[in-house]
């Protein structure tokens, strides 16, 4: 077997991984190094970078939605004749056009077919009947207002527990006819005998709590642009799946070859999963793709910043628990019901982590999906929400009703599927891990950090001298960013230069990810960091994960990994083999009589390893482009240096390369949870106002391997803060006798400010337990996503009191306390 | 279809502006924002739309030395007027925008050119802000991804050179 074979078969070894990484870099220069300059950095604060919403295009039309001002109406008639005859108007799109299908696919994670131009619809907000493509957002926006809609409006329900009781309005007959809760909605997850569990237990704990509606605000709101180059399109998209939207494209108007479609995705103004998982998202391009062929202009459609808060996380919901515990703190039993509203996407329960984190025996949880006359709800920082809320507050409760510390019912609860940490630590060591305990790493480190010893108290026995009481709050779980996905990345070496270009198509989500594939192909390939660039914008026909399936590193890293260690094969064979080839003759290798295995690259420079005298650097080894054939010309080109002979210039072989990996992860049930992280917070809580204020957290993430430092902790920091907005002041609000939307604004819609948090602490483990290349584990969704629920455990140290509901507005925080 | 006596008819006005050091004439609607006017109109696309509202800073510009968020203000008033957007600060290399790219101000990246517009300003007035100062000055600008604990570390890194 040659060694560009036995490389390969040690890639595709590691395809869907199972275990630890066999075949880590021996040595690490810009992995894991501090003070990385990040790729983007100087283009967004100078204002450069381009994000879809800043496309101008001669000739662009702006395009925006008529949207439905009830929550539930059917569109009877509607008469747009005095907004197409507003001057600046060139084209209105009406649902009953002949030249739209019934349904389309327009994207979401798979393709999935669904009308257009709805004619019916189920929220308020919703986006129905008609565009209407201007020469300014302003005239199209006029123009919406001049179309007149006669509407049959239909009863509504917009609670999830009202719509499942018999005789409740039906939120969408079109879609769900026998009622508001369906199939496709009920999921139970189980494991043991919750009734033998119950019967263990010294303690029975039964409670009950609300999460209200929260969403991702993304700064750009949702747009795109089409335009008709002849036949084919080009399309920019504000999209996290670029290779979703291009599949999607093509799957229009009798089907567009892949290779005639050119997608943009140009920097995003953040989505946090939301928008592009929509199975509608794609929608605005099929109306803007239809006006452009028909006025022969580029659209721009658009919604307006409202129309962006009509989506929502999928954790809007009202969940049951009852707990059996002993009273050390063991849990024998964990029963739940969840109702949730409006979830979208497959239904991902809300006690998965019980059952994969725990030593908990005995866990039954029951989901059920309803529809409500609300917006879709989608994963957002992520679907993984229910669960953490879920574990929060469970190992919470107990540690109160047994008056118990919550950080030792943690510790006597890890573990797995049902069996305590021995067992999940020999598995460990099966799989080739270093057996570490993450969770008392986590743990330790964060205590000290936060002065848990010090500060930790009975529940509404600390007031302080402003006051206020004080509270402290703990949760954990595991990591969980390495699941299903494939990717496909690939390098090529610039002539010239010698410089490495990385090429994938994805979209930038502003995590820093582009910088970390650069640290890794520099890495490997032996190159300077500075020497490695990557822009993903590039519709380049590599389709790289772009956190979607939550996941990015653990299987991008591996692509790109897998990219560079086959160009690095490859370098090394063609400076070992003759170069320049033609009728005229040839050049002899750049190392005569040297075997690869006796070179190798370091700080971008190739060398023999036996005598590092003997070296090249890559940029002279690749050579010049264009005219720099094997022959010199004696005008105009560099001719032969003195004392050379022959070809002087001789001419390599293009230097590229691709690599790929795919992995089922942890959505099939595949891999057990190895990496935890620990968050800690202490609040100050008026009990005349109900005002909550964070004063600190404490986040620790065992991410297995750091790449990026400034990349993690710029994850540890924005999850503290999306996740104290979530769980303190984020909430969309409904009026419930119209059902209409009364907060779709940054005024009414409280996004945390930089004073929303006194001080976060950020802090990062390394056990190298994670399944992605080095035992990395991604981190972005987690902070954000557990953080939430624990402003509840933190509020009870303080008051004394359990608040039922999220966010924990202060009228929440002061019916608990009996004020209301 | 447009029928041509129908047409509103709108005040249009040839307004100056002075952004960052260069003369722009132009013809503006009476109910332009600024951030319309710089974005669409003269391609600096830098100054941000997010909320719209007045609510978040990300369309922030110093107008006559004091940061406004250009959203809320009408081109048609600033006529004659400076202003520096996130452009002229970029072509001025000021030491803020190498303190962002060093501690990794940003994440998307769509709210930062009005940090740096806010605390730009802020150094304007005052080049030895304290950190209390320095929040207090970027308090009205939002950013969804969160970086808010490195733009202190930035802007005091800045203040110091």
């Amino acid at each position: 077997m040659n060694m560009a074979n036995d490389e390969m078969s040690k890639i595709q070894e590691l395809f869907d991984n199972l275990r630890a990484d066999k075949y880590p870099l021996k040595k690490y220069q810009s992995i894991g190094k501090r003070g990385v300059r990040r790729l983007d950095g100087y283009e967004k604060a100078t204002g450069a970078a381009k994000y879809t919403m800043d496309v101008q295009l001669p000739g662009m039309l702006y395009a925006r939605f008529l949207t439905s001002p009830y929550p539930h109406a059917e569109i009877k008639s509607m008469d747009t004749s005095r907004a197409e005859a507003l001057p600046g108007v060139r084209a209105v799109l009406r649902y009953d056009d002949p030249e739209l299908p019934p349904t389309a696919d327009l994207g979401a994670h798979e393709l999935s077919a669904v009308p257009v131009l709805p004619k019916v619809a189920h929220f308020q907000g919703q986006e129905v009947g008609a565009i209407v493509a201007a020469d300014s957002e302003e005239i199209a926006e006029q123009a919406l207002k001049l179309i007149e809609v006669e509407w049959e409006e239909r009863p509504f329900v917009l609670d999830m527990e009202e719509a499942l009781e018999p005789g409740a309005p039906l939120a969408d007959p079109e879609s769900y006819p026998d009622g508001n809760v369906y199939n496709q909605g009920i999921d139970v997850e189980e494991h043991g005998d919750v009734e033998k569990g119950f019967a263990e237990a010294d303690k029975i704990i039964e409670f009950k709590f609300r999460q209200g509606l929260n969403t991702w605000v993304g700064p750009e709101r949702p747009c795109g642009v089409f335009r008709w180059n002849g036949e084919y399109p080009e399309v920019w998209v504000k999209q996290q799946h670029p290779h979703i939207c291009k599949r999607v494209i093509a799957s229009w108007f009798g089907g567009i070859p892949m290779n005639k479609i050119q997608i943009h995705c140009l920097y995003q103004g953040a989505s946090f999963g939301g928008w592009s998982q929509m199975p509608w998202n794609m929608g605005g391009h099929y109306c803007a793709a239809v006006i452009a062929k028909r006025t022969g202009r580029p659209v721009k459609w658009m919604f307006n910043r409202r129309e962006d808060f009509y989506g929502g996380e999928m954790d809007e919901g009202v969940y049951y628990f009852k707990v059996g515990a002993k009273l050390d703190g063991t849990i024998t039993a964990v029963k739940g019901r969840a109702v949730f509203a409006n979830q979208t996407m497959p239904v991902f329960g809300f006690v998965r982590h019980l059952i994969d984190n725990t030593r908990i025996p005995n866990v039954y949880g029951k989901t059920e999906a309803v529809k409500v006359n609300k917006g879709p709800t989608v994963p957002v920082r992520c679907e993984q929400n229910p669960n953490c809320h879920s574990l929060t507050l469970v190992f919470n409760h107990v540690a109160d009703a047994l008056g118990l510390d919550p950080i030792e019912v943690a510790l006597k609860n890890d573990g797995a599927h049902g069996h305590d940490i021995a067992w999940l630590n020999s598995r460990k060591a099966e799989m080739g891990f270093q057996v570490r305990d993450s969770l008392k790493e986590c743990i330790e480190k964060g205590r000290a950090a936060i002065g848990w010893d010090e500060k930790w108290h009975a529940p509404g026995t600390k007031k302080l001298p402003n006051g206020k009481m004080h509270g402290l709050g703990f949760t954990w779980t595991h990591e969980w960013d390495d699941s299903a996905g494939s990717s496909e990345m690939a390098i090529r070496i610039e002539r010239n230069d010698g410089t490495a270009t990385i090429l994938g198509c994805r979209s930038d989500v502003g995590v820093n990810a582009e910088t970390a594939y650069c640290q890794v192909a520099a890495d490997e390939l032996g190159m300077r960091i500075e020497d490695v660039h990557y822009r993903p914008q590039i519709d380049a026909g590599f389709f790289t994960m772009t956190p979607d399936s939550s996941t990015n590193m653990s299987v991008n890293g591996f692509a790109i990994r897998n990219a560079a260690r086959l160009l690095k094969r490859k370098i090394l064979e063609a400076a070992t083999s003759p170069r320049g080839v033609t009728q005229r003759g040839s050049a002899p290798p750049a190392f005569p009589g040297k075997k690869p295995e006796e070179l190798d690259i370091k700080d971008s420079v190739i060398y023999e390893k036996a005598n590092p005298s003997n070296r090249r650097t890559l940029a002279k080894f690749v050579g010049y482009s264009g005219a720099m054939g094997p022959i010199s010309s004696p005008r105009g080109e560099p001719l032969p240096s003195p004392g050379e002979k022959g070809v002087s210039y001789p001419f390599t072989a293009p230097l590229f390369e691709y690599g790929w990996q795919v992995q089922l992860g942890a959505y099939a049930g595949a891999r057990l949870r190895l990496c935890r992280q620990a968050h800690f917070m202490e609040v100050e809580v008026d009990t005349e106002t109900g005002e909550v204020d964070v004063a600190r957290v404490v986040t620790v993430n065992d991410v297995g391997r750091v790449i990026n430092w400034e990349g993690c902790e710029g994850q540890q920091y924005g999850g503290a803060y999306m996740g104290v907005g979530r769980g303190r002041s984020e909430e969309v609000v409904h009026d419930p006798m119209t059902g209409v939307m009364l907060n779709g604004n940054l005024l009414n819609y409280k996004v945390p400010t930089m004073l929303d948090i006194g001080r976060i602490d950020t802090i990062l483990v390394e056990t190298g337990m994670g399944y992605g290349p080095y035992g990395v584990v991604g981190i972005a969704e987690d902070v954000a996503t557990v953080i939430p629920a624990l402003i509840s455990p933190a509020i009870h140290n303080a008051i004394g009191k359990w608040v039922d509901g999220f966010p924990a507005t202060p009228d929440k925080v002061l019916k608990a306390l009996g004020k209301t | 279809m447009a029928q041509l006596d129908k047409k509103v008819p709108i005040s249009e006005e040839e307004i100056s502006l002075v952004v960052n050091g260069d003369l722009y004439e132009v013809r503006v609607q009476p109910n332009w924002t600024l951030q319309y006017v710089l974005h669409n109109e003269l391609g600096l696309t830098g100054t941000k739309e997010f909320c719209n509202d007045g609510a978040c800073g990300a369309c922030a510009v110093i107008l006559e030395e004091r940061a406004v968020l250009s959203c809320m203000t009408l081109a048609i008033e600033c006529d004659g007027k400076t202003i520096e957007t996130i452009e002229g600060i970029a072509r001025a290399n000021h030491p803020l925008i190498e303190a962002y790219v060093k501690h990794s101000c940003m994440q998307c990246g769509y709210c930062t050119p009005g940090f740096v517009v806010t605390a730009k300003a802020l150094l304007d007035r005052n080049p030895k802000p304290t950190e209390e100062e320095v929040q207090e000055a970027l308090v009205g600008n939002l950013c969804r991804c969160g970086t808010y604990p490195q733009h202190i570390k930035a802007v005091l890194e800045a203040a110091s050179k």
